[in-house]
């Protein structure tokens, strides 16, 4: 399992600090301190250094942040743009804008970090619109940090510059996609791009650009700190160190956690957030966000809250965006929530997640208002199968990988729905 | 030099130039890969999730129009697991697609019936009821749009951005509720708007010339030449054979025109059906107009031609016929007869030089170019266009042989000139159009074919040659080119 040395603070550093999001406060205990060190440090280490601590995408792919930073060419002419995704819009998911409200200079931190790596000369943040208060603390961040020569022209005397401003998005899950984020940001409709090219060659502007999860940002000072060796230390061999959790369902203490990733599930379940509520019992998990395939209780067992682990469970850690589904939650209202959403969302480009998120959305609509056909359960898997790994982004993906597996493992439940349904 | 990559489609050995992808090299070898979204002339947009094919030792499918080819490559384009790939990708494109084909102009041509023959012929699964959306709508020029039929593969709004740099086309809304549709206020403007029918693979636009005059399988399309200015795109002509009607012109890929043609050209039929064609040699006694046959007509020519002399002959000429035409025409006038005066016959508005920098061009006449080079050959004509119709007509001779532009839609001064030459001493009106009957008291008139019914070149602005190599049977029967009526009148002499 490991080394899970047991409530490691990365991100939550600041928890229960009176002022926790000024700047002060951030440097009272180590603050900038990240940013001080990488200034000392060549582009190319920082990026070794950042690969060597295993540091794995945030916001649910969990591609390697080191080997990303890479891809970007070095010695070209021209801008370079670095954009933090704070789009959070990932059914299940509040930890981005937990850090916000804690440490929104950790981001800030983070993000002048990468672009010296990356020699980026201009960066942004990108949120969605719904998160008022947390928009206005990350554009206080940045002003004081511009006041206090963290940001702007010659950083700390480096010579190093790199400016910074915070976007508004319009609030579409497809932003957060990062191609679908880019045109966002260049002022088009929120729609993900044909890859290739890739961003880190051709991103915002057809410049090459690294976008980052806030949560992947806010990492990375504690690993300029601390070193990757600490880092990697952290958490299993291939899912270094500490992940945030968004817990949410009929729990005694839902809320976000940072975990050690390779944490055990159960534990964290019963001792961190206390178990149940009373009464209810566990009946299934979604254990990273709407678009991870849902888990039995049974596979539950033993599991650890990490990449591979929840991989061979056939599902994924994504987000960390842990919901808890009781007994008393009707796996038709749960799939109904599901379809709708990525009907709702899909941006429409290409056709298989255009109408095959419509056609599942159709069919539980059938199902939920009591129209639903025996064969309507087959047909939901048969959709979502032939919407798998055909589209330009993952939101096809992101819709068929849950119908899969609710239709799969609780395809009983829905089917004696239809039957009652049909019946009444 | 550009790096050459070798590479298999389907066991076909290929090279091509570095960058190309999979779909180019297969639209080129004629490889069919199922695609709509994807056009030769157009940006690679990727939407439509149709062209999957199988790359040997990668994992997933990819899509051929945005997949370069790279040295080695083995692609493979029916396996069962691409076919039901296509199969799948026609399915949602039919999920909440309207399917009235027996009301659609598209029927017959339309990509959705022929790829269900080709990779799809399944029940349908949807049972639910489909998405509904705006229909007929009048969004501009030659352009009715269906959104219902639409299946959002953006190929009107790349040409709109690419081709004619118009931005009144957009798509609105996101997911199975997005619509084509025009910006508030907006319409689609420009002279290119039958190019968004063409590209469009579904029965979403229709145009309005065309729609509900004729199933398309009863039309017979020849290639041919667009007479309509200097440009002389490649088209495709289509009639209706049985009844000698003309429906549509469509643009071919082409090497002065690519994939497009203007709108002023895809009228370019209308002139060829019988209502508006000369029928009938005729001749004016008294103010009575006398119908002839052939024989007769060419014989009072001959005789009048030779009661006067070659002298006082002249010829005016427009440059709206084939090169064949004119050699024949020239070979006899100027090289047997030996007449000397000859003037071009043009519209004084046209403006030339003018290009509205995609096709059309201000020379609104297909052979400039080749009427200038049998001119010069002979020896005889002005070598600078100007306005020789008025030389023409004041120093009119005693007979002036009168090649009339066939196409009245690019003459605008083509009624107040026939009214000029009809006051003339004697004029033999050599015509494809029936403007002339609308002038009372023509001394003579002499039918002859349209640019559809008959084999020749015409010499584009760029010095190409043109060629309509498949004519259609005349829709008047018994009447000839200008060549042919030249050299059944030097049987006369």
């Amino acid at each position: 399992m490991g080394n899970t040395s047991d409530k490691i603070k990365i991100i939550t550093k600041y928890e229960g600090m009176p002022n926790s999001r000024s700047l002060d406060t951030y440097l009272s205990k180590g603050g900038y301190e990240g940013l001080k060190k990488s200034f000392s440090m060549q582009p190319a280490q920082i990026i070794e250094e950042v690969k060597a601590s295993g540091l794995r995408g945030r916001g649910g792919a969990g591609f390697p942040t080191g080997l990303k930073w890479s891809f970007v060419p070095q010695n070209i002419q021209g801008p370079k743009y670095l954009i933090c995704n704070n789009d959070e819009g990932e059914p299940g998911t509040f930890k981005d804008r937990y850090i916000a409200e804690l440490s929104p200079h950790m981001i800030v931190e983070g993000m002048i970090i990468a672009a010296k790596a990356i020699g980026a000369c201009k960066g942004y943040i990108y949120t969605r619109y719904e998160f008022f208060e947390e928009i206005k603390w990350l554009e206080a961040a940045i002003q004081e940090a511009y006041k206090a020569g963290f940001l702007g022209k010659n950083i700390l005397g480096s010579g190093f510059d790199f400016d910074l401003d915070h976007y508004t998005g319009a609030g579409a899950y497809i932003c957060g996609e990062e191609t679908g984020l880019i045109s966002s940001l260049e002022g088009k409709k929120g729609q993900p791009k044909l890859k290739p090219p890739f961003p880190a060659v051709s991103g915002y502007l057809g410049r090459p650009t690294v976008v980052n999860n806030t949560e992947t940002f806010a990492a990375v000072p504690w690993i300029m700190i601390n070193g990757a060796a600490a880092h990697k230390a952290i958490g299993t061999e291939k899912s270094a160190g500490t992940k945030l959790f968004s817990i949410s369902g009929a729990i005694k203490r839902p809320g976000v956690y940072e975990l050690p990733l390779g944490y055990s599930f159960e534990r964290f379940l019963n001792d961190d957030c206390g178990g149940m509520i009373e009464g209810r019992s566990l009946k299934a998990c979604i254990p990273g966000g709407a678009s991870a395939p849902i888990l039995t209780p049974e596979e539950l067992k033993g599991l650890t809250m990490d990449y591979e682990a929840i991989a061979a469970k056939g599902s994924m850690l994504g987000s960390g965006a842990v919901m808890i589904i009781d007994d008393r939650m009707s796996m038709v209202e749960l799939m109904k929530v599901i379809a709708d959403f990525y009907h709702h969302e899909s941006c429409g480009q290409c056709t298989p997640c255009r109408e095959g998120t419509g056609w599942l959305a159709n069919i539980m609509g059938g199902i939920y208002h009591k129209e639903g056909q025996k064969g309507d359960v087959d047909k939901l898997w048969t959709v979502a199968k032939a919407m798998e790994g055909r589209t330009i982004c993952a939101l096809s993906d992101a819709a068929a990988m849950p119908t899969k597996a609710i239709t799969k493992k609780f395809g009983d439940e829905l089917r004696a729905f239809i039957e009652r349904g049909a019946g009444a | 030099m550009s790096e050459t990559i070798n590479f298999k489609i389907d066991g076909q050995s290929v090279s091509v130039p570095k960058g190309t992808t999979v779909m180019q090299a297969a639209y080129q070898m004629k490889i069919k890969i199922p695609h709509f979204c994807w056009h030769p002339g157009l940006s690679v947009a990727g939407v439509c999730r149709f062209c999957l094919v199988k790359v040997e030792g990668r994992p997933k499918l990819e899509i051929a129009c945005n997949l370069q080819a790279s040295e080695g490559m083995e692609i493979l384009t029916d396996t069962p697991e691409v076919k039901e790939a296509h199969k799948w990708a026609l399915e949602f494109h039919l999920v909440n697609h309207p399917l009235d084909c027996p009301i659609c102009d598209q029927a017959g041509e339309c990509g959705l019936q022929n790829y269900y023959m080709e990779v799809g012929k399944y029940q349908s699964q949807m049972e639910r009821p489909k998405v509904l959306k705006p229909k007929a709508l009048d969004v501009g020029g030659d352009l009715v749009l269906d959104t219902e039929r639409c299946i959002l593969c953006s190929r009107c709004v790349r040409f709109e951005k690419e081709v004619t740099k118009s931005e009144a086309l957009g798509i609105f809304d996101r997911g199975d509720h997005a619509i084509i549709g025009t910006y508030p206020g907006k319409k689609i403007e420009h002279k290119y708007t039958t190019n968004l029918v063409d590209i469009c693979p579904v029965g979403a636009f229709t145009s309005k010339d065309f729609r509900f005059k004729q199933r398309v399988w009863f039309l017979k399309d020849k290639q041919s030449v667009c007479p309509g200015c200097s440009t002389g795109c490649s088209i495709d002509l289509f009639a209706k054979e049985q009844t000698g009607t003309y429906y549509r012109i469509k643009p071919r890929e082409g090497e002065s025109n690519g994939y497009w043609m203007c709108d002023t050209g895809r009228g370019m039929y209308r002139h060829l059906n019988i209502e508006t064609r000369q029928r009938f040699h005729y001749v004016s006694k008294n103010g009575q107009k006398i119908d002839i046959d052939q024989k007769e007509s060419l014989n009072q020519l001959a005789s009048k031609i030779k009661e006067v002399g070659p002298e006082h002959v002249s010829l005016l000429v427009s440059a709206q016929y084939t090169n064949e035409e004119y050699e024949a025409f020239f070979d006899f006038f100027v090289g047997k007869l030996g007449v000397k005066k000859v003037y071009q016959w043009r519209e004084p508005t046209e403006k030339l030089n003018d290009f509205d920098g995609i096709l059309l061009r201000g020379d609104r006449n297909s052979n400039t170019h080749g009427l200038m080079a049998t001119l010069k050959k002979y020896g005889v004509g002005n070598q600078k266009i100007g306005n020789e119709f008025d030389i023409a007509v004041s120093s009119a001779a005693k007979v002036v042989i009168a090649l009339v532009p066939e196409i009245p839609a690019t003459f605008p001064s083509l009624q107040s000139n026939l009214q000029t030459l009809v006051s003339l001493n004697f004029v033999s009106f050599w015509t494809v159009n029936s403007e002339i009957e609308k002038i009372k008291g023509a001394k003579h008139v002499v039918p002859v074919k349209g640019f559809s019914e008959k084999k020749g070149s015409f010499t584009n602005h760029f010095g190409k040659l043109g060629h309509l190599t498949s004519p259609f049977v005349s829709v008047i029967e018994g009447i000839n080119c200008v060549a042919s009526t030249t050299r059944k009148l030097s049987e006369y002499f």
